[in-house]
């Protein structure tokens, strides 16, 4: 296998941060070469260097047998590298084809050009000629699926003739398993067509199923190379020498079994066209985790439960008491709190501080009756509750937006607690959290479930198989499993991927 | 290859879509025979000749204006820029110089408000409503110290003055320039990458950025071009009224964005375009007419034109949401 | 844990207070009439109807909107405040209709914009218009002021308040009853929350459609306060009162945000006092309104480039540059 990169020695610093030291790296023709490694590691650092976005300070590069200097994008594109961002951008309004050719419609590349749609199209064709892949290209973005938005973008980077190198930035982060899988056939597309790849993911067990070889990094070094094919490794040794640990010690102990009243009760909760009678207890003492992908009902269910949406039957009680929520201003005065799946978008003001933030959703508490803030008691307040959380650093007048994912949601949790919530709703609580602040993370929510109910709603099968006590699957709005304990994980993953067993 | 079709796919047509494309004709048609009957001078062909000349004053100003709204900027300075081309002119010729130096001098000055505008919103990216009301608020401010707050009255252009004044029967020789430039306008919306990339930076400014495309430059020369139109009508004002006024364009200022926003209702489902522009000037200058003639006050007009924004942005707003 | 940081405001009132004194020194050596106590109050009393409107306008560029009816609900207010001064011969009535009738004007728009979810530049546009449109209904466009004498309209304009100008004392309670909403309660907290990010807003139990509205709402009562004044200070209702509202108060809001890093109420205030410091000495030296205006547009171009996310991080950049920790632009923008 002829390589079509290879690096030799680069080391890249940041002021007195180095950020990678002196690293080998190489990829060959029709190979995919997944690189693996917690959030500044170094993976993205190298990919930045190959894609021309970062200049190293020192080591070689080869393209394809040539000594080659990368200094800008322009360089990297003029060597064959083409690189596919992780929320890449595409224009809704427009066709398929028509983003793959934005900027390049006409033959001169002016401002008046003729747009030739036929001539794009044929283009366009002539490119699923050399990449035989099942899509159409006719569709409005705003209308295609995420892993056919996916495919728009790959082949908008190979649109060059001579693409050697495709990098790949976690494209599966939005993508359900299912979709994934399609991603996956177009990886293999590109693979049997000569083109090396290199793939940047969080998920191993992708690593596995997709990659040739993997690239593990840890702390700007790199720590292995290894084929996946060699029977030696597993997903268990990778994760170790990502972290010098054992998963196992991401997540805490599992609590007993409990028979407190229940604080949270759903009984055969509808909504039409995403959630189907769906029922669940929550105690305290006890984590409940609900698996189920993008499009499963988790996203609904967390909602409904929140006020957010209306259900169409079944009952909510709280305290045995049924309740109707009318909104999530209801919701959170019943003492439901939503820790929701976007912190940035959903669950923080980013520009505000953090004393803003935490107050946010229980003014009543942060107020004497007349309206005006209880400052003083509200800063104490605030403080003591973030010592708790750890919140790093402890500067409570920092912007939400200054802090990393982890600590963000830390501020998200705070809210909570100073809302004084007894159930708390966690959707997709790690996106974007590295796996040291995870671990913390879920410390805290173990904690939490000692005075709170917690229901924990994720597509992170790992995440829910190694936090909640009881766990059920969500299928297409349909329990297939219903919360149990001690279930095989086989049978919950199952039951979320592909529904109930008939 | 599998089932590659590359033919247009019929996107997903809804009954109302025809009413909304066809809707603003039929108002104009509906607007034409109603005074049409209520009062015969509507339809003579004097009243014609008038409306057609004012309208296409008033779509030659709007013109730039339309791309400013469609790729998702807003330009409040254009009533002050054709202010300032107009003064400019009249504060010149008052002081003896030729009409043809005039004019140039105050279409270029008129632009290079657009020029300034283009600078401040494209390149430092400073929000377009707040920094045009205060670059207009400037040009009208220059505009008002050339009178030193008062009009100019100034003789008529004699080798000029044709450019306002010749007729082919009903219609005025400024309509086949009106519809030139507009289908030229057409043309480059529809068919040019200029056009193309309009549209796609209102929807996703990053995504044409990453493509290669000069946004920067494009939204510069919107604001460029909102302003060359802007100041070329006011040129035209000034030939017809002969006089040069600090204000004289102020009622042209809601005309311009309920033309803009209304016009959006036809054709392209709720994007601001320039053949609706064309259309809903149309309709607003038979209706300021038609009422004129029965009699009706200003701020009549001021009520309905107010009300008719207001009716085109929900319609905008509720396409959009209804489809996706 | 710190609670506390050092906040910059000192910085920032220091930075005001050179402004001011630079701004009289250069007055007072061109006319020397400027620093009089005589022409501190005038002072004070010009920018009440802009810092009034200021102070509304302030609620809404929070949520993150526009208002830009400002001049056509002015109008229509003053006319309406002369209309019913001319029929009920009542000042209180008058005064409640014409706050009313803003706070009316306001709703509609909060109604449009939060609700129906128009957007609020064009809609703004429009009721503004509309409302100019009927301030000619009363009367066809002829101006008011009958009955000013006997309803003691023009004492509101003419009384003090232990030696203070009735209309400073109306603004700056005003100004402290905003001052307290907008930053002292939770109240104001939930205007910034929904303007920085309604769906945090709204997952934080912050009733969104009814703040936005709430805003319009506040700021369309204040331009009817604002109109009584100017109304009192006239000594006449005329159908194009508010033609000169927009630019100044704009202008004070955007100054004051300049200032403070974030529209805030004293922002506005001393926005609109620098703004009447200006104007008032232009006034003493002649110069014509044109220049006048000219310059506080230009003041608005100055504030907005200032205020811009742009410029703030090409500050932050240089102040890092020169060893500074980010913590003044965090601040800034804070």
């Amino acid at each position: 296998m002829a390589d079509i990169l290879r690096m030799t020695g680069i080391t890249k610093r940041f002021g007195s941060v180095i950020a990678l030291r002196d690293v080998d790296f190489d990829v060959g023709e029709g190979e995919i070469h997944a690189l693996l490694g917690v959030n500044g590691a170094g993976k993205s650092t190298l990919v930045k260097i190959i894609s021309g976005l970062y200049v190293a300070d020192h080591g070689t590069i080869w393209v394809a047998g040539q000594q080659r200097s990368i200094q800008s994008p322009r360089d990297a594109i003029g060597c064959g590298i083409a690189a596919v961002q992780q929320h890449p951008e595409l224009v809704g309004d427009l066709s398929g084809y028509e983003n793959i050719f934005l900027g390049q419609e006409g033959e001169r590349h002016s401002l008046f050009d003729r747009v030739d749609r036929k001539a794009m199209r044929a283009r366009a064709e002539k490119l699923l000629e050399r990449f035989p892949i099942e899509i159409d290209l006719s569709t409005k973005i705003k209308h295609m699926e995420s892993v056919e938005r996916e495919t728009v973008a790959i082949l908008h980077a190979l649109k060059q003739e001579h693409v050697k190198l495709l990098i790949l930035d976690e494209p599966t982060s939005t993508l359900t398993q299912l979709e994934a899988e399609k991603l996956f056939e177009v990886m293999r597309t590109l693979k049997a067509s000569g083109i090396g790849i290199v793939y940047i993911t969080h998920r191993l067990e992708e690593v596995f199923e997709i990659a040739d070889r993997v690239t593990i990094f840890r702390d700007g070094q790199k720590v292995a190379s290894l084929d996946t094919s060699d029977a030696a490794h597993d997903e268990a040794s990778i994760s170790r020498l990502m972290l010098q640990e054992e998963m196992g010690e991401l997540y805490p102990a599992k609590a007993p079994e409990v028979a407190t009243p229940p604080v949270l009760e759903v009984r055969d909760l509808t909504v039409t066209g995403a959630l189907e009678r769906v029922s669940l207890t929550l105690r305290h003492g006890e984590i409940v985790g609900g698996f189920g992908l993008v499009g499963s009902g988790i996203e609904t269910l967390a909602k409904a439960l929140f006020g957010a949406e209306r259900p169409n039957g079944g009952e909510i009680l709280l305290n045995g008491e049924p309740v109707t929520l009318k909104g999530p201003k209801d919701a959170l005065r019943r003492g439901i709190f939503l820790v929701p799946g976007d912190r940035k978008t959903e669950g923080l003001t980013l520009t505000k501080n953090i004393i803003f933030n935490a107050t946010l959703a229980n003014l009543g508490r942060a107020s004497y009756p007349g309206g005006l803030l209880k400052r003083r008691r509200n800063d104490t307040l605030i403080a003591e509750i973030l010592e708790q959380l750890d919140l790093r650093p402890p500067q409570l007048w920092r912007r939400a937006a200054e802090f990393s994912g982890g600590n963000q949601q830390k501020v998200v949790l705070a809210k909570g607690l100073f809302s004084e919530a007894e159930v708390y709703i966690f959707v997709e609580p790690t996106v974007g959290v590295d796996i040291g602040a995870r671990a913390k993370l879920y410390a805290l929510i173990r904690e939490l479930s000692k005075s709170a109910a917690i229901l924990l709603l994720s597509s992170d099968f790992d995440e829910i198989c190694g936090l909640a006590d009881r766990i059920f699957s969500l299928y297409r709005g349909q329990m297939s499993v219903p919360p149990s304990r001690d279930l095989p994980r086989d049978k919950i993953l199952a039951g979320g991927l592909m529904g109930a067993e008939r | 290859m599998s089932d590659l079709t590359l033919s247009p796919r019929q996107s997903r047509k809804r009954p109302g879509d025809q009413l909304l494309t066809f809707g603003l004709p039929l108002v104009l048609a509906l607007i034409v025979i109603v005074f049409g009957v209520i009062s015969p001078a509507f339809v003579s062909a004097e009243n014609i000749a008038s409306t057609v000349r004012s309208s296409s004053i008033a779509g030659l100003m709007f013109l730039g204006l339309t791309w400013v709204f469609a790729v998702g900027e807003i330009d409040v300075s254009f009533v002050a820029v054709a202010a300032l081309a107009n003064m400019i002119i009249a504060g010149l010729i008052s002081g003896g110089t030729s009409w043809e130096l005039a004019c140039l001098v105050g279409f270029l000055a008129g632009s290079f408000i657009g020029v300034v505008n283009g600078v401040l919103v494209a390149y430092l990216r400073l929000p377009s409503l707040v920094t045009t009301i205060a670059v207009g608020g400037i040009a009208t401010a220059l505009a008002a110290s050339i009178g030193e707050g008062y009009s100019i009255s100034i003789p008529e252009a004699k080798h000029l003055a044709f450019i306002t004044e010749t007729r082919f029967g009903p219609i005025p020789l400024l309509a086949p320039i009106c519809a030139l430039a507009f289908l030229i306008a057409w043309y480059v919306q529809e068919k040019l990458t200029l056009g193309h990339y309009i549209y796609a930076i209102a929807e996703n400014r990053e995504a044409v950025v990453e493509a290669g495309v000069p946004v920067r430059r494009i939204i510069f020369l919107l604001f460029v071009l909102a302003a060359v139109c802007a100041s070329f009508a006011g040129l035209l004002l000034t030939l017809e009224l002969t006089s040069g006024q600090p204000s004289i364009a102020a009622s042209f200022f809601l005309d311009g964005l309920t033309a803009v926003l209304l016009g959006g209702t036809m054709l392209k489902l709720g994007k601001p375009n320039v053949l609706g522009t064309l259309v809903s000037v149309l309709v607003l200058s038979a209706l300021v007419r038609g009422g004129a003639l029965l009699g009706w006050q200003d701020s009549v007009f001021q009520i309905i034109k107010g009300a008719l924004l207001v009716a085109g942005v929900t319609v905008i707003i509720w396409s959009n949401v209804e489809r996706d | 844990m710190t609670i506390e940081a050092l906040r910059p405001l000192l910085a920032r009132v220091v930075a005001l207070a050179v402004i001011v004194v630079a701004i009289a020194v250069i007055f007072q050596i061109l006319a020397p009439a400027y620093l009089s106590e005589r022409n501190i109050l005038s002072i004070l009393k010009q920018m009440t109807v802009n810092g009034i409107v200021a102070i509304g306008l302030t609620f809404v560029i929070v949520l993150n909107r526009f208002d830009l009816s400002l001049a056509g609900v002015a109008s229509f207010c003053a006319m309406t405040l002369g209309f019913l001064l001319a029929v009920t011969n009542s000042l209180l009535l008058s005064v409640i209709g014409c706050i009313a009738m803003g706070a009316f004007c306001g709703a509609i728009s909060g109604m449009m914009v939060g609700r129906l979810r128009l957007p609020d530049v064009v809609t703004t546009i429009a009721i503004g218009s509309i409302a100019y449109g009927m301030g000619f209904v009363y009367s066809g466009g002829k101006h008011f002021s009958q009955n000013f004498f006997s309803t003691g309209i023009l004492d509101i304009n003419d009384s003090k308040l232990l030696s203070i100008p009735m209309p400073v004392v109306i603004m700056l309670g005003v100004a402290v009853l905003a001052y307290l909403i907008l930053h002292q309660s939770r109240y104001g907290q939930s205007f910034y929350a929904v303007g920085e990010n309604p769906t945090s807003a709204r997952l934080s139990g912050v009733p969104v459609r009814l703040y936005l509205g709430l805003g319009f709402v506040i700021c369309g009562a204040l331009v009817g306060a604002s109109m009584m004044l100017n109304v009192a200070a006239v000594g006449a209702a005329y159908v194009n009162t508010g033609n000169r509202i927009l630019l100044p108060s704009y202008t004070a809001v955007y100054l004051g945000a300049a200032l403070f890093g974030t529209p805030t109420i004293l922002g506005s205030l001393a926005g609109a006092f620098l703004m009447a410091m200006l104007l008032n000495g232009f006034n003493i030296l002649s110069v014509p309104f044109y220049y006048s205006d000219a310059i506080v547009s230009f003041i608005l171009i100055l504030a907005i480039a200032i205020f811009s996310p742009q410029t703030l991080t090409w500050l932050s950049r240089s102040l890092r540059l020169t060893g500074g920790r980010s913590r003044s632009t965090a601040e800034t923008r804070g």
